[in-house]
């Protein structure tokens, strides 16, 4: 059977406003109670594995990148760190790893991070839950700018040429607002 | 075409399955050294401490060797290469042709030259699951231990002796912990937390005899003392094992020397994994016994013994151990012109060494996330002076990098 081409999650870097509601998401999927409430009350507290970084004015939702050659899966040691057959995500077996930090030592990307409670490593796992059923990651759904879209790679390019094309058209002041002028209006409203 | 494969390791299997995914009908000959199937050596000490089962230690099914269509002889141990007949001698005047050869037999504990130290009973390495077997055999009387050596292994073996209730004292015969990995500074910490769990640190101490009595050994003695123990783990770090290349023409200096293709100089033998040596990476990492490299380079050995010319981007420089759950990782090199420094008051130190501008090293203890980001600028080459003292910080990141393709400005 000829594999289909999955869905992956793609960054529009230009609409993220560093609202944080896709670490909250993550943290609440990856929670037992699955609810904001329940989640923080869990001990230990369920983590993110999304990270809005900022440097001064810009700001950027870093997650796994989910590599076809990933430098996570060559390095781990235990077989911890795996492909899902199915999905092409990236995902750790928690049972399997014992915290050896190699993989956060060797991803590029800064996609793997140590978890300081619980002696695991942390990544993103693409929601497999969720996405099973037919709905996006957990950060996707929430964020609120669409800085975080979950499309195949066509989809998402042909949004990308489209929005080009539109803006070559129609000129600059048509096109898709972007995070600073959502965040003015936000502003203007109030 | 037959392939020869010399060792069962990480190495070995990653070009096993790499030629295996490429071809179907070649025969693959694997030679182990030891009896059982591939397994990971790096959770050794966690299996001692008694954290990981050993089934977990072992990553392929039982059936692995036999779908995969892999031969696999256990307890061979290769005496010599016989590049000019396309043979491998094998204990017991056995040969074995090959058409393509892959030399990934690893790397062998450092046994250092005391007396009584190779011979000792109740002295083990930490290198295989035998060693992990007697050393597990040999605690359920044990009370004391000396661990030889404080680097990787050292301090993975302190951690689980201490765990399983011994005493442990540390021997460490440089001035400092972690020699290889860390400066003066940053092993002061190291060795503080290690004081802290209850572990007798000696630095400046190399171990001089090991006294024995009917039961193995019942003493070491180091620094004109006697520290009385019943087991000893020598962890004075690994070598290549090169002892089968006698008389075989097949370069080496610390480890085989290879290109990037992981040729050797001899045609039809390859070579990859910890018995490996390359030119081209800077003078303390040209032997770089990781597990990443391992497999890295044994997929590159299998693309170019089919055939398929394949090169190899480069070995990593880097490396991680914990110590009582303090994560401590090292790339590169450990002194440099410039030195930014990071610490949050609480333990955690980062310290990335910068030369002409570029990353050339780091250390960093407590807080090790991104340190990837930082090794892979190092790799790369890319300029860091715009990063100023941001690259420390433990915010540094891959964002930083993304600042000029950003459209937005905030006001």
């Amino acid at each position: 059977m000829e594999k289909t081409v999955s869905k992956t999650i793609f960054t529009v870097v230009e609409n993220c406003v560093a609202c944080k509601s896709c670490e909250i998401a993550c943290a609440v999927e990856h929670s037992c109670s699955k609810t904001l409430a329940g989640a923080i009350l869990e001990t230990p507290l369920p983590q993110r594995r999304i990270t809005v970084e900022g440097v001064g004015a810009y700001s950027y939702p870093s997650r796994c990148q989910h590599c076809s050659d990933a430098s996570c899966i060559t390095a781990c040691p235990t077989g911890a760190m795996q492909r899902d057959g199915n999905t092409d995500a990236v995902f750790s077996d928690h049972d399997r790893c014992i915290g050896c930090w190699m993989c956060v030592v060797v991803c590029p990307f800064g996609g793997v991070t140590a978890d300081p409670v619980n002696k695991k490593a942390l990544k993103c796992d693409r929601c497999p839950e969720r996405t099973a059923k037919g709905e996006a990651p957990a950060c996707v759904s929430a964020c609120p700018t669409g800085a975080l879209l979950f499309l195949t790679p066509e989809e998402f390019a042909a949004q990308r040429r489209q929005a080009t094309a539109h803006a070559a058209v129609c000129g600059e002041s048509t096109t898709k607002l972007n995070g600073m002028d959502i965040l003015r209006s936000l502003k203007g409203a109030n | 075409m037959k392939i020869v494969i010399i060792g069962n390791g990480p190495a070995a299997i990653a070009a096993a399955e790499t030629i295996r995914g490429q071809d179907r009908s070649c025969e693959i000959v694997m030679l182990s050294r030891e009896s059982v199937p591939f397994y990971s050596p790096c959770p050794l000490a966690e299996y001692v401490e008694g954290s990981v089962p050993k089934d977990h230690l072992f990553l392929r099914d039982p059936a692995f060797y036999s779908r995969s269509g892999i031969d696999i002889r256990y307890g061979r141990p290769v005496i010599r290469i016989e590049p000019q007949t396309r043979q491998v001698w094998l204990a017991g005047n056995e040969a074995v042709a090959y058409d393509q050869l892959l030399i990934a037999s690893g790397s062998k504990a450092f046994v250092p030259p005391i007396p009584g130290l190779a011979t000792a009973k109740g002295v083990f390495e930490l290198k295989t699951l035998d060693d992990a077997e007697g050393i597990l055999e040999r605690i359920k009387t044990a009370r004391r231990a000396v661990v030889i050596g404080s680097g990787f292994i050292g301090l993975e073996a302190v951690q689980a002796l201490i765990r399983q209730g011994l005493d442990v004292t540390l021997l460490e015969a440089q001035a400092q912990v972690l020699p290889a990995m860390l400066d003066r500074e940053m092993a002061a910490i190291v060795q503080q937390r290690l004081t802290a769990h209850g572990v007798q640190v000696h630095t400046g101490c190399g171990a001089e005899r090991i006294l024995e009595n009917e039961n193995g050994v019942r003493a070491v003695m180091a620094g004109g003392c006697e520290i009385p123990c019943e087991l000893v783990i020598c962890a004075a770090g690994v070598r290549a094992d090169l002892s089968i290349l006698e008389g075989s023409g097949i370069a080496s200096n610390r480890g085989i020397l290879v290109n990037d293709h992981m040729q050797t100089n001899v045609d039809g033998v390859f070579a990859a994994g910890d018995i490996i040596e390359r030119p081209d990476v800077p003078e303390k990492y040209r032997v770089l016994p990781i597990w990443p490299n391992a497999v890295s380079t044994g997929r590159i050995a299998a693309w170019n013994m089919l055939g398929i010319a394949t090169r190899h981007p480069g070995l990593e420089a880097v490396n991680v151990v914990r110590v009582f759950d303090t994560p401590i990782a090292s790339f590169g090199t450990q002194t440099a012109e410039d030195c930014l420094r990071w610490q949050d008051g609480n333990g955690a130190v980062r310290k990335v060494l910068l030369q002409e501008g570029r990353v050339i090293g780091g250390q960093l203890i407590g807080e090790i996330n991104g340190t990837g980001v930082l090794h892979e600028m190092m790799k790369k080459g890319i300029a860091a002076e715009r990063f100023g003292e941001a690259l420390a910080h433990p915010g540094f990141s891959y964002a930083h990098f993304m600042q000029p393709s950003r459209a937005v400005k905030w006001a």
